[in-house]
């Protein structure tokens, strides 16, 4: 009898074994989901009580050099292998077995992903005399792309900072520029929180980054910008231009090591109705150093035979 | 006396294994065949394209298309010389015609009819009646199933629609061929869709039947061949290039294809206030 509850014990212990080994060989496998990811740990606060917004946040919600973040952030999020949905209209995205037998080589690759990034149901609506415009944008993104051309990709576009530095008056955000899928300028902004007001439109020069201020809403940071000169789309597909009179107002929530940003852009030049972009997530990245930044120096677009795309 | 209970045990036990064998070999049938149909057009793809860490499954990618060709549609009880412009996404289900029909011998007629999920309305210009003075839009809500169906019918709504109608979604074999049927749902409720494939896959035929023979005008047949990638940008969906509707046995549209694009982002289909309006009346 107890020879047996040691064969049961020790047969037990080795399927225990089993499970956790599994579980962790899972937990290094790859990511089978793009879904935003989930908050942990509790959120700082700054001595005045604000939740402390400072660190590096980049990764799972919003590295631009990953597609399926760029997938979630353009609206589709794959939440396993069965289920997928358009987080914009709540959709539900048919989701297929992952085909291993047909790997894709660069062109095709480049085509899917031209696909997928188009693929979300979250529009601006501008107004009718412009559809043909954006789409000829869109078209030829590849000459007309302003970002292609080594210029900041301005706000909202920049989306999540990387870096953002807190202090009492102040919020600092950097945005390193990109060398390789998406080009772009390094962008800082210095945005007051002391309660200062707007300058009028009609006295600001136009700017990649506007005139940005911010304050807080609860738990939320609003950065309200206006003043934008026209030379950026704003984002990252699309062909979405604007023109001076665009005014952003953007959101940031930090929830433990999340940070959740949306930006609402009302533009009454161009656009019929105000637009809020699909929310997007960063994964707070404790310890990790900004890289330095890789200058943008545009040498393909003379060698660029085709309009696809990425 | 036990001995024959056994056997018809033994027989009952062996007819249910058979049937639950049988239901479990239409299911991967229905998954393998729609799987291919859907790899034949290119519409399956997987979303982690330079990302060494990330192996997501594949999605449904179409959403919206644009499609311009020409060739010749009905105009009462005629065919004459038709220029054919439609813009189509299914998120949401929407679609805009516009067509530019001349008789011959007769000036141009100039249409553009357009459908979103519960609205449908004609519009003198693309966007009409979205902003005060720029167009006119005429609610045309008794159009929205005549419209809908339309959307529904083009191969990527078929592959659409029998992935969504999931186990009402049968695979039989006519004349060699694959065949698809399965049930429409919402607005297109009562009306069954019968799919015919090609050797490659590809979606090659389309027949809808409604519930109620008082629908007649939902019965239509559709015949999709040449497909390619007929996009300027090239994305390796592979769409027809010729496409021919029947109404009644009657051609109602033949058209050539000259180029259909995949999800541009900028095909939109808001819908003007007044249509909105006229809905709730």
């Amino acid at each position: 009898m107890r020879a047996n509850s040691r064969i049961i014990a020790t047969a037990m212990a080795l399927v225990f074994a089993g499970a956790a080994l599994l579980a962790q060989e899972a937990r290094r496998g790859p990511r089978t989901v793009n879904a935003p990811p989930k908050p942990a740990g509790t959120t700082p606060r700054t001595a005045d009580g604000h939740p402390d917004l400072t660190g590096v946040w980049n990764g799972l919600g919003d590295n631009l050099n990953g597609v399926p973040n760029q997938l979630a952030n353009n609206g589709i999020v794959i939440e396993s292998d069965t289920v997928a949905h358009d987080l914009h209209s709540g959709q539900a995205v048919t989701v297929f077995p992952r085909n291993t037998n047909r790997p894709l080589n660069n062109e095709q690759a480049e085509r899917a992903a031209s696909l997928l990034r188009r693929s979300g149901s979250n529009r601006p609506i501008y107004k009718p005399e412009y559809w043909d415009m954006v789409k000829y944008n869109d078209h030829n993104a590849n000459e007309e792309d302003p970002s292609n051309n080594c210029m900041p990709a301005g706000i909202p576009r920049g989306a999540i900072p990387s870096y953002i530095a807190q202090y009492p008056n102040y919020v600092f955000f950097v945005y390193p520029g990109q060398g390789g899928l998406i080009a772009t300028q390094t962008m800082y902004r210095m945005i007051p929180t002391d309660g200062r007001k707007h300058t009028p439109l009609q006295e600001l020069d136009g700017s990649y980054t506007g005139e940005s201020i911010a304050h807080w809403e609860g738990d939320t940071l609003v950065v309200d910008s206006w003043g934008f000169n026209s030379n950026t789309w704003f984002d990252q597909i699309g062909g979405y231009m604007h023109s001076e009179n665009m005014h952003v107002i953007e959101r940031l929530t930090r929830n433990g090591n999340t940070l959740t940003w949306t930006a609402t852009v009302e533009d009454p030049d161009y656009l019929l109705e105000p637009w809020t972009t699909t929310p997007r997530v960063a994964l707070l990245r404790p310890g990790a150093m900004l890289p330095e930044s890789q200058p943008c120096s545009e040498r393909d677009l003379a060698h660029v035979v085709t309009k696809e795309h990425h | 006396m036990r001995t024959r209970t056994a056997a018809t045990l033994l027989l009952l036990a062996l007819v249910s294994a058979l049937a639950v064998q049988s239901a479990g070999a239409q299911a991967p049938d229905r998954a393998r065949v729609l799987r291919a149909a859907a790899d034949a057009v290119g519409m399956v793809r997987w979303s982690d394209i330079g990302a060494a860490d990330v192996r997501l499954p594949g999605i449904d990618i179409v959403n919206t298309m644009e499609l311009v060709g020409s060739g010749t549609s009905d105009m009462g009880g005629r065919l004459v010389k038709t220029d054919y412009h439609v813009a189509l996404g299914y998120n949401p289900a929407a679609m805009r015609v516009e067509m530019t029909r001349t008789p011959e011998g007769g000036a141009a007629q100039h249409t553009i009819q357009t459908v979103r999920d519960t609205y449908a309305w004609d519009e003198s210009q693309i966007g009409a009646g979205l902003v005060p003075g720029k167009g006119t839009a005429t609610p045309m809500n008794a159009a929205v199933q005549e419209r809908l169906l339309q959307l529904w019918t083009l191969p990527f709504g078929v592959l659409k629609g029998a992935l969504f109608a999931g186990d009402k979604t049968t695979v039989s074999t006519e004349g060699g061929a694959t065949v698809l049927t399965f049930p429409l749902t919402g607005q297109l409720a009562g009306i069954t869709v019968k799919a015919t494939l090609d050797a490659r896959n590809l979606v090659t035929k389309v027949e809808t039947r409604p519930d109620n023979p008082a629908r007649a005008n939902m019965a239509i047949e559709a015949d999709y061949s040449d497909y390619a990638d007929h996009a300027e940008v090239l994305t390796d969906i592979k769409t027809p290039g010729h496409i021919v509707r029947k109404q009644g046995g009657r051609t109602i549209l033949d058209i050539q294809i000259k180029s259909w694009e995949t999800n541009d982002p900028y095909l939109v289909f808001p819908v003007p206030p007044n249509v909105k309006t006229a809905a709730t009346r």
